[in-house]
């Protein structure tokens, strides 16, 4: 029997709006299947049908059964039998899908006490042993402690191991690593796939990563809009997309892997001017503030050295969050900055910025100090113009009072005289160089979509014509298809103005695609470096490895997919 | 779970606020321009003797920090003083009108508690529904009924019209008291009602749209379950931070109900005193009533912990 | 990014859209009291001191239309003068206390530190002392009147402004936006006084509204308890303390006409501050 059939499901708003659209899925016994889509396709929503989490208000048609029994319309009482026995669902965050005010161990046994009745010792013990199956380090220390205690990789263990506690038929995960690293992703989906494959599950998996879905399904869905688009074999659908959406999906995402071809064409110009050579740097320029250095066009646009920053926490341990950095990019290079959260990519961004002050260390742009903070107003301003900066977020980045054009002309106008009218044609050019026009100069953030936001952010700071660009995980808030447009502008500009650009991500795929050059970071030191593409084919460093190996990749191997 | 040093620091802050309070209450006498015996005996025609007798007990001729200290000396050993109206000790007065306002107080907080609690949780049950905007619509009324406006039509409809209740005085014994005070307790709760539901109302919304709540129904726990471990447990901490602040306005709105009422509690002596020129008796009570407050809320503080885990780690100190 | 729960969220948050209806009541009846308070001489049928011993608790007549109190005064002609005080105060309280809170809460959310500190310990302390304590302390101190009690409340009511102000001043700096005007070159001054400030002042505002009706009923309360107003000039508090006397008596009117008036304005007051905060809660993306 079908363990999962959902078929024609339609879900609309009271106001008329659309959200599902004919919706047929299918989940047979043991099976991986993956749903997978852009945010606002509707997957999630998918899959809050299956265990009939719809608000009430929303009108739904069409069927959904489980293992023959109806879900849409089933009684209350049917629906808890349901839940209980039949299906399990892994939420995205578990930080948000855990009460933080209860145990581990109350999260575990409540169901199996109140749902099952089974005694509290009993369900401790069963509680135990589940953690002990996700590969928890010490099962019964953790039934004691409160969410806040744990890292959100042991949590998501602690969620898999609560959905496992009724011995589910599917089950069910909405962006089960969308919330972890890299590594840590690699870990759980090793653990869902042992789990998945002990109990002999339905395994229903919802993500945005093309490669995550690849990598472990048997069958996908691709959504968008509410609809599916394209289906069939998981190898299929991404080797040879059929439906054009599929086909934009695949060509927009990145992939660190390798083609040999692309080596030899390196191999072929391996003496290419400005790498982010590991050499001593810039001991020998003259060092502090004020001194007019007359740049040589060989000097690197950014040099810093030995930049080291430690956060003091009274009554904690001091963090080192970045230790004796040394980074260089030359004039017109882009150099990429990898590594998972605390590895201190960040900090050592913000201090590149002069968010941060460091502690310790030398920051030189285009030959000119500019470790310190400034202190007056003509420091301050020279200091932007050096270098400016690009968030991770761009629903926080722009001021939501200001529109997009007057966040662009304030930038303007504070560092250079400019009439109104001039200011004004400026903004429309750099709107346009972004790939916005004069129509978005009047519009608030609020009515921007992601991307648009993230092209504004980017004229804004292009506006200062600063010698240096920092994207700080610039692009890693934005779906894939969003990103490749966003990635394609940066790309355009520095091939245009010889922009230098230090871009910080935590994706090797998306660095793999911009940056000559990268450096892996990790717990605030610098563990490798060198050209992207030897570092991603030949990593030296047993971490730079574990990085390269967690990313997840289709093991039957794809050609490099073609970049636009 | 709370550390004996987390508990010490909080004592710590409470009695640094106490400090700081005393300071405010006592300073607030040399703000009035003039001469002190004038101003503690004003409207009086004071004698020579008792001239000399307010110096001496407020230490008039020494420096100001001397009287603080001779003054917070005496508070501590339970002598607040000597009231200029009553020729009594402060200590006495208020010792025999703090039964009234207790009663008062612990008859309105019961009502506030379980009406708000209801009324806000059956609201947030019911989000958008009609039932919702009715609580709404009538929690904005009675939040705009304040307590001297209530002791009227209260005592307009059930102590004239149906002559249900007494309009006036505190009644003897338990059982006549606790009659007697209905409608002032009423009066008295009525917009702390409001602001309790209200805050018992966003608390939850705010956990029904958690995720965790929704993790928890996925997994086939009912919605009373849910509702009662995962919703109301989670929304009890906003709630009960809002119940601290309210307690000094509760000890302060009973001497207008008490006032309204005819009943001799210390917020009518505090209001008796202040229409009499009686500055003694005026700070004792305001003193009184900020030790309350402060004392309230450290319990509450000292309890957070309890209510919020994540505050033990120190990750939720402010 | 746009968690594939919003769609979820977005469902579950139904949106109760109250009409504007009681919006727009509530500011025309508070427009009317103004007006009716700034022109009450012009208004007002009889001199709201007038003593008339033939028409003592005249229920409402021609003549009286809301009746008379117990020395036969025009309770309409009272409450339109009494409107002068019930309203002026409020306004001043509020006025005075946003500004000073404002001032005090950008200080200590954009400056942090020790400053941060020790404001938060000062507004803790006169948190400990409710609006209408200190308010009753102001008149122990410096007499009966209305102007002390103001005076209090402001200073009373400045540290609710303030904790709030801090709290989204603090909030706003720490996002990347303020960070983002930093690195173009901006001063901290700038973004705190052009872009900060503007940002959160509507929100506080909003809330500031709602104090109003606080205020309003406090400084009534204040009157009705002898010592605010005093007779026999005209406030509605006052009213209705010299009012009681003839409740108990079966004359409801004298006490009940300003206890409505109370009510309706408090509630006007409030429909407006909840639907201004509504209004403005929507536009800031949290």
């Amino acid at each position: 029997m079908t363990l999962l059939d959902i078929s024609g499901l339609t879900l609309d708003l009271p106001n008329g709006t659309r959200l599902l659209d004919a919706i047929s899925i299918t989940v047979a016994e043991g099976e991986t299947v993956g749903l997978v889509g852009e945010s606002g396709s509707g997957k999630s929503l998918t899959a809050r049908s299956v265990l009939g989490l719809l608000p009430d208000r929303a009108e739904t048609g069409g069927s959904v059964h489980l293992l023959g029994r109806s879900v849409l319309g089933a009684s209350r009482s049917e629906l808890l039998d349901l839940r209980r026995t039949t299906a399990s669902m892994i939420f995205q965050d578990p930080r948000a899908g855990i009460n933080p005010m209860r145990t581990v161990g109350d999260h575990l046994t409540e169901a199996m006490r109140l749902c099952e009745q089974r005694s509290a010792a009993d369900a401790r013990a069963a509680a135990s042993s589940l953690l002990a199956a996700v590969r928890m380090p010490r099962p019964d220390e953790h039934l004691r402690q409160y969410p806040h205690e744990l890292s959100g990789g042991m949590l998501q263990r602690v969620m898999i191991a609560g959905a496992l506690s009724s011995s589910p038929r599917l089950l069910i995960c909405d962006e089960p690593t969308t919330a972890l690293d890299v590594t840590t992703q690699a870990e759980i989906i090793a653990v869902l796939a042992e789990q998945r494959a002990s109990r002999g599950m339905g395994m229903l998996f919802i993500t945005h990563d093309l490669n995550l879905a690849a990598s472990i399904c048997d069958r996908v869905y691709v959504m968008n809009a509410g609809r599916v688009e394209e289906q069939g074999d998981a190898r299929q659908v991404f080797r040879d997309p059929q439906a054009a959406y599929t086909k934009r999906l695949v060509a927009a995402t990145p992939t660190i892997v390798v083609a040999d071809a692309e080596i030899d064409a390196i191999e072929a110009r391996a003496d290419v001017p400005g790498r982010a050579s590991t050499a001593a740097p810039a001991s020998s320029l003259p060092a502090g503030a004020g001194v007019v250095a007359t740049p040589a066009s060989t000097e690197p646009m950014l040099v810093a050295s030995g930049v080291s920053k430690t956060y003091l926490r009274r009554g904690k341990a001091p963090v080192h969050a970045v230790i004796d950095a040394s980074i260089e990019i030359p004039r017109g290079g882009a150099l990429g900055i990898v590594g998972e959260s605390g590895s201190g990519k960040s900090t050592l961004a913000r201090m590149i910025v002069g968010l941060e002050q460091a502690d310790a260390g030398d920051i030189r742009i285009a030959g000119r100090e500019r470790t310190g903070a400034p202190t007056t107003r003509v420091a301050r301003l020279a200091h932007a113009r050096s270098v400016q900066m690009v968030f991770q977020d761009p629903y926080l980045s722009l001021d939501p009072r200001i529109t997009a054009g007057r966040a662009i002309e304030d930038a303007l106008r504070l560092h250079a005289r400019l009439t109104t009218a001039d200011a004004r044609a400026r903004v429309v050019e750099l709107l346009e160089q972004v790939g916005l026009g004069d129509r978005h100069a009047q519009a608030r953030p609020r009515t921007l979509s992601g991307g648009q936001r993230q092209r504004v952010a980017i004229a804004r700071a292009l506006a200062i014509e600063p010698d240096l660009l920092v994207m700080d995980e610039a692009t890693s808030a934005l779906d894939v298809s969003v990103q490749a447009q966003v990635l394609g502008v940066v790309e355009r500009i520095r091939r245009d103005r010889g922009l230098t650009v230090l871009f910080i991500s935590h994706d090797l795929a998306v660095v793999r695609r911009l940056c000559d050059e990268t450096v892996v970071m990790r717990t605030g030191e610098i563990v490798e470096r060198g050209r992207t593409i030897e570092l991603l084919s030949a990593p030296q460093q047993p971490y730079t490895r574990l990085l390269i190996d967690s990313v997840p990749r289709p093991d039957w191997g794809r050609e490099a997919v073609p970049q636009n | 779970m709370t550390t004996l040093r987390q508990v010490a620091g909080k004592l710590g802050g409470l009695l640094l606020t106490l400090f700081l309070a005393s300071l405010l209450v006592f300073f607030s006498r040399f703000l009035v321009p003039g001469d002190p015996v004038s101003f503690l005996l004003r409207g009086r025609k004071p004698s020579p003797e008792a001239i000399a007798q307010v110096a001496a007990q407020y230490g008039l001729g020494l420096p100001p920090w001397q009287q603080y200290l001779d003054w917070v000396g005496g508070i501590l050993q339970g002598d607040f003083g000597r009231s200029l109206q009553f020729r009594q000790d402060v200590s006495v007065v208020i010792g025999e009108r703090l039964p009234v306002t207790l009663g008062l107080v612990v008859m309105a907080g019961t009502m506030i508690a379980v009406v708000g609690l209801i009324a806000g949780a059956v609201a947030a049950l019911n989000r958008g529904r009609v039932l919702d905007r009715a609580v709404l619509v009538g929690l904005t009324v009675l939040g705009a009924i304040p307590s001297f406006v209530g002791s009227i039509v209260l005592i307009a409809v059930f102590a004239v019209q149906l002559g249900w209740f007494p309009s006036f005085g505190s009644g003897e014994g338990f059982l006549d008291t606790v009659y007697h005070l209905v409608l002032p307790s009423i009066a008295l709760a009525v917009v702390f009602v409001v602001l309790i539901a209200k805050v018992t109302r966003s608390s939850m919304i705010d956990q029904l749209g958690r995720e965790h709540v929704e993790v928890a129904t996925s997994r086939g726990l009912t919605r009373g379950t849910v509702i009662r471990r995962h919703v109301f447990r989670n929304a009890i901490g906003p709630i009960l931070t809002v119940s601290g602040l309210l307690v000094a306005g509760l000890l302060v709105a009973s001497s207008i109900v008490e006032a309204a009422f005819g009943l001799s509690g210390i917020g009518s002596l505090l209001v008796q005193s202040v229409d009499r020129l009686d500055f003694p008796v005026v700070q004792a009570i305001v003193l009184l009533i900020v030790t309350a407050f402060v004392v309230v809320n450290a319990i509450i503080d000292i309890l957070e912990p309890w209510v919020d885990p994540r505050s033990a780690a120190g990750a939720g100190a402010r | 990014m746009t968690t594939p729960t919003m769609a979820v969220k977005v469902l579950r948050a139904p949106r109760v859209r109250r009409g504007n209806l009681s919006f727009d009541i509530s500011l025309a009846i508070l427009a009317v009291m103004t007006l009716a308070a700034m022109f009450a001489p012009l208004i007002a049928p009889y001199d709201p001191d007038a003593v008339d011993f033939a028409a003592i608790y005249s229920g409402p007549t021609a003549a009286h239309w809301l009746g008379t109190d117990a020395l036969g005064r025009d309770i309409l002609s009272r409450m339109i003068f009494g409107a002068r005080p019930a309203l002026l105060g409020p306004l001043l309280v509020v006025v005075a206390s946003t500004v000073i809170g404002i001032l005090l809460g950008l200080l200590a959310g954009w400056r942090g530190g020790w400053i941060d500190a020790v404001l938060g310990r000062i507004f803790d302390v006169v948190f400990a002392f409710p609006a209408l304590l200190i308010a009753i302390m102001a008149v122990a101190l410096f007499g009966k009147g209305l102007v002390a009690p103001v005076v209090a409340m402001s200073i009373a009511y400045a540290p609710f402004v303030a904790r709030l102000t801090r709290t989204l001043v603090a909030s706003e700096r720490s996002r990347p936006y303020v960070a983002a005007y930093r690195v173009q070159g901006f001063s901290g001054s700038w973004i705190a006084l052009r872009r900060v400030l503007p940002n959160v002042t509507p929100i506080v505002g909003a809330q500031s509204t709602l104090n109003f009706g606080y205020v309003l009923a406090e400084l009534a309360a204040l009157s009705f308890l002898g010592l605010g107003v005093q007779a026999p000039t005209a406030d509605w508090g006052a009213m209705i303390n010299e009012g009681q006397a003839g409740v108990v008596g079966g004359y409801f009117l004298p006490a009940i006409v300003p206890a409505i008036a109370v009510v309706i304005v408090v509630v006007a007051v409030n429909v407006i501050g909840e639907e201004l905060s509504d209004r403005i809660g929507g536009g800031i993306p949290a």
